[in-house]
């Protein structure tokens, strides 16, 4: 037998108004000991198509079980045999629990920038500068160059934002999009439950601070972008 | 509606369409993986359409706020 996974997580003892899941499959626990379970669906390939639909039948699970517990939400898409499942949570059992007591009672936050810039300067390239050999390399230098902005970018910003933000983080995660004439930062937060109206108001007075980044302000959101454990678990443990 | 999936700042981003984005951006991209015989997922050539939806979906909402400012600057 196949199962559909939604997520894993800790304390929950039922279902309570939990909605149909993917191909409006029942939802079900498997518990693995006396605190951790997984919720999941009989996976039915027959019934099972990837859509809009069933993806955001897979967010609705995982978002309901949140109002009980902060889960472990898995990607969509995760099938496995129930075999799999149990010595997957065997073998990763330290760090699952380590995960979950790491996101208990947070939510994720995502902030989205976007600062368009002047295009970028290449009066310092020569024209019509030789083939393609000379065409390579400045496109490597154009590249280097766009890497090093959204390094700096990035300290820039997780300076920032800590400084706005302040003891509301517990755990900041930013990725940077460079290219000649935008920058596409996310920045995703792990915060407490508790802290939400506290971090809407002060991204609210810090978003009025820069006019010219315009931002996109989502969540709460189970803890999607804090969920993998595979690094950490390879390097603590050496294993993959 | 409930306390998720809010757009909470936002000006010309605030609409229904962009937070159905954002949920798909988590669901496709982000989560747990369970390492092993997963993933119907990757290989589906409709995963991959939605997946290319929401990236180009964002990159022209992206352009079309930038245009915006633009114009009115």
């Amino acid at each position: 037998m196949r199962l559909y996974v939604y997520c894993l997580a800790e304390g929950v003892e039922r279902l309570n108004k939990t909605p149909p899941g993917v191909s409006s499959a029942s939802v079900r626990i498997v518990e693995f000991d006396e605190d951790l379970s997984a919720l999941v669906s009989v996976y039915r390939a027959d019934d099972f198509h990837v859509s809009r639909k069933n993806a955001l039948a897979h967010h609705e699970v995982v978002r309901s079980i949140t109002e009980q517990t902060t889960p472990l939400p898995a990607r969509f898409g995760t099938v496995v045999t129930i075999e799999h499942l149990r010595k997957y949570v065997s073998t990763h059992h330290e760090a699952i629990k380590a995960k979950l007591a790491h996101v208990r009672g947070g939510v994720e936050m995502n902030v989205r920038m976007i600062h368009s810039f002047a295009t970028a300067d290449t009066s310092q390239e020569p024209e019509n500068a030789g083939g393609p050999g000379t065409a390579f390399l400045l496109e490597k230098r154009r590249e280097i160059l766009r890497d090093e902005a959204g390094a700096a970018q990035k300290g820039k910003l997780s300076g920032w934002l800590g400084e706005k933000l302040g003891d509301l983080i517990k755990e900041e995660k930013i990725t940077i999009t460079p290219s000649e004439t935008v920058i596409l930062a996310r920045a995703d937060h792990l915060i407490a439950r508790a802290d939400v109206q506290e971090y809407r108001t002060k991204m609210a007075k810090a978003v009025e601070e820069r006019p010219e980044i315009r931002f996109m302000v989502s969540g709460p959101w189970p803890p999607y972008s804090f969920a993998n454990i595979e690094l950490e678990f390879s390097s603590q443990f050496g294993v993959s | 509606m409930s306390d998720f999936d809010q757009i909470i700042v936002g000006e010309e981003w605030e609409n229904t369409d962009l937070s159905l984005l954002e949920t798909l951006d988590h669901v496709l991209n982000r989560g747990l993986v369970i390492a092993g015989e997963i993933t119907i997922a990757v290989a589906d050539i409709d995963l991959i359409f939605v997946g290319l939806n929401v990236l180009v979906s964002s990159v022209e909402t992206a352009n079309e706020v930038i245009r915006k400012r633009q114009a009115t600057e």
